[in-house]
């Protein structure tokens, strides 16, 4: 907490606390104790006072109690030699100056003073019940995002006019007060003076010509709370949270700051809104009473920008990211269709306009992480030539280089993220993309290109899904598209080598090494006693989410079918089976399931729901397992195929001794390991052989048999039990000689 | 020889829902601590309760049903009179007339309808928009307003629209109709994110949707029963009572409009088409329905001798 600061709110709320206290007394004079006080159509009487103390001001002596109380919550100012923490003090001197405020204008509304008016301009004043619950409906179902309390001028009439006009564009009701101290006009003059229309339609509303009418929004926020949050007036501490978590606003100070503004800031800072100034005052950056900071100071003319417009821009960007406040993007602004009819779509070579990557061409995405302050959001640059130029008939080099901000971004979500921009890009009309990292390949059709499709429109479509689907974790995208060979080609050596760190980090993320499974849950629509137990060494048995996956997953929406599963008390490190995990599954199958081991086979493996990539049996005949793949038709050692073997197991049952599988989990350090691991495996699938040949051959290396792959019988040797026992005998299989698996 | 029933001990409870109060009629629904009607293993709970589907326009009906109602489906106020006097503990007012491919009205046509039913009788209302969602939204806006204090349930809060719908109901004391289609999964999330924007929960009712006997009943069946089964087990997040349209969805199917010989087999539509609407209610209150809309004033007549039955 900046003494600096707590001093000068400390001082302004002692200043308005006498104020009021002034204004009462000469008020019991005149209009006299009596004289009723109500605010245009509410019933919530003075709403700050009575929406957090749950006192109700009807007539001018009910205040009494009100500046009583204020005066008990105003300390001192700190001492010249105290350095303690103040961030106390400052909160309730900010509510004291609240309360005070309000005093002050319920008095003015006695007597028939408000709304005030200047210039023969009438401003808002109060807001009535009516005007609140639309509000409050649009902030609760998110077409209103929030609202800005902007106080003071702006560095001029055109600066004005452009931070309003951002903020509405991105959905901010507006409120304006301004005072005589700040030098003649203040920002409802500049945005009159520049013919803006004022009002509720247009979510613009000046509130008065006094720091002291910024209470009515507060009043405002104080009984939309109450009004949506389902509780009673005085319940301060519910109504101060609901405000935090659920209304998105804060305060824009422009210009110089007095106490008064000092002292109402730190009252807004109580709600949960952060303070944001253009002039240069002292940071306050700890996140706590606010979401993130809780002042930060912009001065003007130091932020980055070519002209005033730009620095406005940049300073709302800078509110709208203090506040945490997310924005949908409705629809993806490009020139051609969007939609995920076309995610299958195949653009003909005869129709082809521009090619980048597949066979002898060069193409690739990387997506990383970067600083809040070191990108730009939505800046989109393209680097070399444009579609509109390619050669006909030749490749395009072209180097995707996507850098994402975000105050949950976590950079183990690079690869995740990453991964998307496929299902991204494909749903653009005349746009067909295949692969990722430097596989990626992307064909452009013709009629796209003719239809005003260029490469920053890539760039546009994956602004938009990002924000949408990820804005959980994303605050900030910057994305460069380079499409000159030689810088391509330079970049591809560095992104390969990001790749490979990448791979190396995924390879490193252990079981043992982190605290929390998670679960996947989204098949029990039909299979209602399944649940998936997602290690980093074992991904979902559809092959589909990784640990990784769900970790992000539940980032963006904690309500959803990934959870996660503290692993508690280890009971068997042999198994996996651990506490936490069984009291989750058994928790989340309706109890049909008590036990859940991850490393065995044999006891209580996982279940099964009906999406598996592989299924795994046990070969009693051999000692050893089997894994048959979904895309392998034929028949296997069991006597089964994969469809039979499925309808056993299939549904949520666990059945030990078999078990659904990913693909990758074969060449897993965990793949049955209580059994023994992948010297188990008597049979697979040939082209399971086929496709994962590498990783099966570093696996059977790590265990020191390296000719294992060649011992493993697969289909076109034998698909019956004689057939492959006789294979497995010749070869010498080590699950031969292995302790019985039974 | 004695035969041992064997008896199911359960943890958890439905909850409670009262609709109405503020003058109006009182309707409380839930409270089971058991599978439907199973007497023997817990404590009798509200039986299963029936409201009535009226219309603020003249519905597309089949003619069978048409006529049934004869001319008070012209006027909702009327329909809603002789719906009470068939026996309907509650009305269920559709707002047809909103849908912008009908009459397109708008929130002050449906203030006014809802103005007049509530004035028509004293039982509680449930008030379903168009189900698109921006005209869901605009009209339960201007109803829930109009009704505060009297609380009505306003539906349909559904996973991609519930937000405003859930913000009226909780500023004027409605109930909210959380609306899935078929899935379990989704039905417990939607009760998540509803309950997550501040409606309370004992404010919630779930229409985790039925088809029709011979259009999905199945599904339907097993999705109240596992959501029940779910709720009694202690997931609190299913301890939601039930709401099944059982009417609407019946009188949506061929069974229910085909004309009589087509085939012959089929025998009189009318006889046909009710007990259609019966057996589909039947299978819904077997799985868990608290609350059932009908269609037809037969078929209410004979779902609540069942009712009666199951009860006594």
């Amino acid at each position: 907490m900046s003494k600096y600061i707590a001093t000068r709110a400390l001082r302004g709320a002692q200043a308005v606390v006498k104020e009021a206290e002034d204004a009462l007394n000469a008020a019991m004079q005149s209009p006299g104790p009596d004289a009723k006080i109500e605010l245009p159509m509410t019933a919530y009487y003075l709403p700050t006072i009575y929406g957090m103390l749950g006192h109700k001001v009807e007539k001018i002596s009910d205040l009494q109690w009100v500046v009583d109380y204020c005066k008990t919550i105003v300390s001192p100012t700190p001492a010249d030699n105290l350095w303690t923490p103040y961030l106390g003090e400052t909160l309730d001197a900010g509510m004291a100056t609240l309360f005070a405020e309000e005093v002050i204008e319920g008095i003015g509304y006695a007597k028939g003073e408000r709304p005030q008016s200047k210039n023969g301009y009438t401003y808002n004043g109060a807001i009535d019940d009516v005007q609140m619950r639309t509000w409050g409906v649009a902030l609760v179902d998110g077409r209103m995002t929030g609202f800005a309390a902007i106080l003071g001028r702006a560095k001029n009439d055109e600066v004005a006019v452009k931070i309003v006009r951002e903020l509405q564009a991105k959905g901010q009701l507006c409120f304006f007060t301004g005072d005589p101290n700040d030098g003649g006009d203040f920002i409802t003059d500049q945005l009159l003076n520049q013919g803006v229309e004022l009002g509720y339609d247009t979510y613009t509303v000046p509130l008065g010509n006094n720091t002291h009418s910024t209470i009515y929004a507060a009043g405002f926020a104080t009984r939309a709370a109450i009004s949506f949050g389902g509780f009673e007036p005085g319940d301060a501490r519910r109504n101060l949270f609901y405000n935090k978590f659920r209304c998105f606003a804060f305060a824009l100070a422009l210009g110089p700051i007095d106490d008064l503004k000092y002292a109402t800031a730190a009252g807004a800072i109580n709600y949960g809104f952060p303070v944001i100034a253009d002039t240069l005052i002292p940071n306050i950056s700890p996140v706590g009473v606010t979401q993130y900071e809780h002042v930060v100071s912009m001065p003007f003319d130091d932020i980055p920008g070519a002209n005033d417009m730009e620095r406005a821009e940049r300073l709302v960007e800078k509110c709208i990211e203090v506040r945490g406040i997310k924005l949908k993007i409705t629809k993806v602004p490009i020139p051609v269709s969007y939609g995920a009819a076309f995610e299958g779509e195949v653009v003909r070579r005869a129709d082809l306009r521009a090619e980048m990557g597949g066979k002898r061409g060069m193409c690739f995405e990387w997506l990383s992480m970067a600083g809040m302050d070191e990108i730009e959001d939505h800046k989109i640059e393209l680097i070399g030539p444009d579609l509109d130029v390619a050669p006909a008939g030749t490749k395009t080099p072209m180097a995707i280089r996507v850098k994402i901000a975000g105050r949950k971004m976590q950079i183990d979500f690079e690869g995740v993220l990453e991964r998307q921009i496929h299902h991204f890009l494909n749903g653009a009309e005349g746009i067909q993309h295949q692969g990722q990292r430097d596989i990626s390949w992307i064909r452009i059709h013709n009629s796209a290109v003719e239809k005003g499709f260029r490469i920053t429109d890539l760039g546009e479509i994956l602004y938009a899904c990002f924000k949408n689907e990820y804005g959980a974790i994303i605050d900030k995208i910057e994305m460069t598209f380079y499409t000159e060979e030689e810088t391509v080609a330079k970049m591809m050596e560095e992104a390969r080598a990001v790749y490979r760190e990448r791979n190396e980090r995924t390879a490193g993320l252990t079981d043992d090494s982190v605290d929390l499974f998670y679960s996947c849950t989204l098949c029990q629509s039909f299979a209602p006693t399944h649940v998936c137990v997602i290690n980093p060494e074992r991904v979902g048995l559809c092959g589909a989410y990784s640990w990784l996956d769900c970790k992000a997953a539940y980032e963006i929406n904690p309500h959803g079918g990934n959870q996660p599963v503290p692993k508690g008390t280890c009971l068997s490190e042999e198994k996996g089976e651990w506490e936490g995990v069984n009291q989750f599954v058994n928790a989340n199958t309706q109890q049909a399931i008590e036990r859940f081991t991850v490393y065995s086979l044999m006891d209580a493996p996982m279940t099964t729901c009906g999406c598996c990539e592989c299924v795994m049996s046990i070969l009693p005949e051999a000692n050893g397992v089997m894994v048959i793949s979904r895309d392998d038709y034929s028949n296997s050692p069991s006597g089964m195929t994969f469809t039979q073997l499925m309808g056993i197991m299939g549904g949520g049952a666990q059945t030990p001794g078999m078990m659904g599988l990913g693909k990758t989990y074969i060449s897993s350090d965990k793949f049955i390991s209580f059994e023994g691991g992948i010297k188990r495996l008597v049979w697979l699938s040939k082209n399971l052989k086929e496709e994962f040949a590498d990783q099966l051959q570093a696996a059977a290396e790590k265990v020191g048999v390296p000719d294992l792959i060649d011992k493993i019988c697969d289909g076109d040797i034998a698909q019956d039990s004689d057939g492959m026992v006789a294979f497995l005998t010749e070869k010498g299989h080590p699950a031969l000689s292995m302790d019985p698996m039974m | 020889m004695a035969v041992e029933i064997p008896v199911d001990k359960w943890t958890g409870k439905i909850r409670e829902l009262k609709f109405g109060g503020g003058g109006r009629k009182e309707v409380i629904i839930g409270g089971a601590s058991t599978l439907p009607y199973l007497k023997f293993e817990g404590e009798p709970c509200n039986p299963t309760r029936v409201a009535i589907t009226i219309h603020d326009c003249e519905p597309p009906y089949p003619p069978g049903l048409l006529s049934a109602w004869g001319d008070v489906v012209k006027d909702p106020s009327e329909w809603a009179k002789k719906a009470v006097e068939i026996g309907a503990d509650i009305i269920c007012l559709r707002l047809t007339s909103a849908h912008p491919e009908t009459a397109n009205t708008g929130a002050v046509e449906a203030k006014a309808t809802v103005d007049k039913v509530l004035s028509a009788v004293d039982v509680p209302l449930i008030v379903l928009g168009p189900g698109v969602a921006e005209k869901d939204n605009e009209v339960l806006m201007a109803v829930s307003e109009t009704a505060k204090g009297q609380r009505i349930a306003l539906g349909n809060c559904e996973e991609k629209n519930y937000k405003t719908i859930a913000a009226v109901a909780i500023s004027d004391g409605h109930i909210a109709i959380a609306k899935t289609p078929l899935d379990i999964n989704l039905a417990k999330q939607l009760n998540v994110l509803v309950s997550d924007v501040g409606v309370p929960m004992d404010s919630i009712i779930m229409d985790p949707d039925t088809g029709a006997l011979g259009y999905g009943i199945e599904y339907g069946y097993s999705i109240n029963e596992r959501l029940r089964l779910a709720a009694l087990m202690g997931d609190s997040m299913c301890q939601i009572p039930i709401i099944n349209h059982a009417g609407p969805e019946t009188w949506r199917q061929k069974e229910a409009r085909a004309a009589e010989g087509v085939p012959a087999e089929w025998g009189s539509l009318d006889e046909r088409a009710v007990i259609w609407e019966e057996l589909t209610a039947i299978a819904c209150i077997n799985s868990g329905a608290d609350l059932l809309v009908m269609n037809h004033p037969k078929a209410v007549e004979m779902i609540k001798a069942t009712i009666g039955k199951l009860s006594a």
